[in-house]
């Protein structure tokens, strides 16, 4: 790991910290079940009060899934690094996150690889 | 002593011991964590064979049993999540020692640790004006409040909080302001401090918003347009800022929901470091509509003059859109007489 990305992880994971604070992750994601998905992202929503980027990914049998994919407010991000060039539409990119409640398509970001390996976290 | 004698005596015999008179009072509680230290009020108070206690204004059930007392604190960690801290204590040489566990579903970010009980006597303030200079950028410091999440609500607050469902009541997740009642004891975003003639002016960088503190002597307008940043008034008492705040937007106290009304009072302390740096902040609500005691939380800040305080645009159509994919619109919308 390049000290370029132990310093993006680290800033990530201060960042998560801070920036949660703003609505409760209880009321809409699980603490204790997880997933994994790679897919394409085809929206950034890198805007106040967290950032979403949209991520359509296909599971193993072939269905298209929408996943709503969240992160920390953009102002504790940007402060941080992390930007809304950070990753863009278009970009494949792997998530693992925290799922949302009652079967929902939503995951809280944990950490993100980027197509090139970098890993980004949010892991608290 | 006569009554520890007898708890003594009864212990020894095998009997659940009178509970020690010496409880009933206010404690200023601290608790030593595996992270920052937190820190609070517990009063307790006997009435006739029944003890209860409150946390920062909260019921907190309590048990005492000769010299033992054992307290349980909702609290909620920084994600929303609960869970129970049990206060087990011995009472000795006039203060309280002892050990707390955390009792959740989730996994909690807290591990178990300590804590002390002193006898609490709020601090005399002179009446000397001593001011301290808060110009500057300060960003949030962890730990002090111990996020009690139930308060005393009256019987007219319980009736509206039954019907609060988090998340969608919130105001902030549609960026509307969540109010000076939340912002202040949220201590997740920087703040700055312009200080300039009779008036301290904060610029918190969460939803933009301009607070403006009126520091000379001046009686509080007939009317001024109620907001989420209210109108305040400061005064220094010696060392100390005191500030109070009328005319706030009826809220939420954060986003489990208990209600903040428009006749509500916010009442600020805020004290500073011998070197300048840390700057501490208790903060009180006032709102005899809605509790019957008032709640209190606790935050500190540190000065960070590299930080810059960042534009905050908030953009509500992702707050709809997940409503109108999830097929929850209508249900919004039936709600909108509650959002006050």
């Amino acid at each position: 790991m390049t000290l370029n990305r132990i310093l993006i992880v680290a800033i990530a994971m201060i960042a998560a910290l801070v920036a949660r604070a703003h609505h409760s992750f209880a009321v809409e994601f699980l603490e204790d079940q997880t997933d994994t998905i790679e897919g394409t992202v085809t929206e950034v929503w890198f805007k106040n009060p967290h950032v979403r980027y949209y991520i359509q990914a296909q599971t193993e049998d072939g269905e298209i899934v929408n996943w709503d994919v969240r992160g920390a407010s953009p102002t504790s991000l940007i402060r941080r690094g992390w930007t809304p060039r950070t990753i863009q539409e278009g970009d494949r990119i792997t998530v693992h996150g925290h799922l949302g409640r009652d079967g929902r398509k939503l995951l809280s970001i944990i950490w993100i690889e980027l197509a090139g390996g970098t890993k980004l976290s949010e892991d608290y | 002593m006569r009554a520890l004698t007898l708890t003594a005596l009864l212990s020894l015999l095998g009997h659940q011991a009178l509970a020690n008179p010496a409880f009933e009072g206010d404690w200023f509680i601290d608790i030593a964590t595996d992270g920052a230290p937190l820190m609070g009020v517990l009063e307790v108070e006997r009435h006739g064979d029944e003890w209860k206690a409150w946390a920062e204004g909260g019921p907190a059930p309590v048990t005492i049993d000769g010299d033992r007392i054992v307290v349980d604190v909702d609290s909620r960690d920084i994600r929303g999540f609960t869970f129970i801290m049990r206060l087990d204590g011995i009472f000795e040489n006039g203060q309280i020692t002892g050990s707390y566990t955390i009792h959740a579903d989730a996994t909690p970010l807290l591990g178990p640790g300590t804590w002390v009980g002193a006898p609490y006597d709020p601090p005399a303030r002179s009446n000397e004006s001593d001011p301290f200079d808060l110009s500057g950028i300060w960003k949030p410091g962890p730990g002090v409040d111990i996020r009690k999440y139930s308060m005393d609500l009256t019987a007219a607050a319980k009736e509206w909080h039954a019907g609060y469902v988090m998340h969608y009541d919130q105001p902030g997740v549609r960026c509307i302001s969540p109010g000076i009642v939340a912002m202040v004891a949220w201590g997740a975003y920087p703040f700055e401090v312009l200080d300039t003639q009779n008036r301290l002016t904060f610029l918190y960088e969460v939803d933009s918003e301009v607070r403006r503190i009126h520091l000379e002597e001046r009686e509080r307008p007939e009317f001024y347009p109620p907001s989420g940043m209210g109108f305040s008034l400061g005064r220094w008492e010696g060392d100390a800022l005191v500030v109070e705040t009328t005319n706030m937007m009826p809220n939420v106290r954060d986003f489990r929901g208990e209600p903040v009304s428009g006749n509500a009072m916010m009442h600020e302390v805020y004290t500073l470091s011998e070197d300048g740096q840390r700057l501490d902040g208790v903060i009180t609500l006032h709102d005899p509509e809605n509790y019957e005691r008032p709640p209190i939380r606790r935050r500190h800040w540190v000065r960070d003059p590299g930080i810059e305080i960042y534009p905050y645009e908030c953009d509500p159509d992702s707050f709809y859109r997940q409503m109108y994919n999830e097929g929850k619109l209508d249900m919004y919308f039936e709600r909108s007489k509650r959002r006050m």
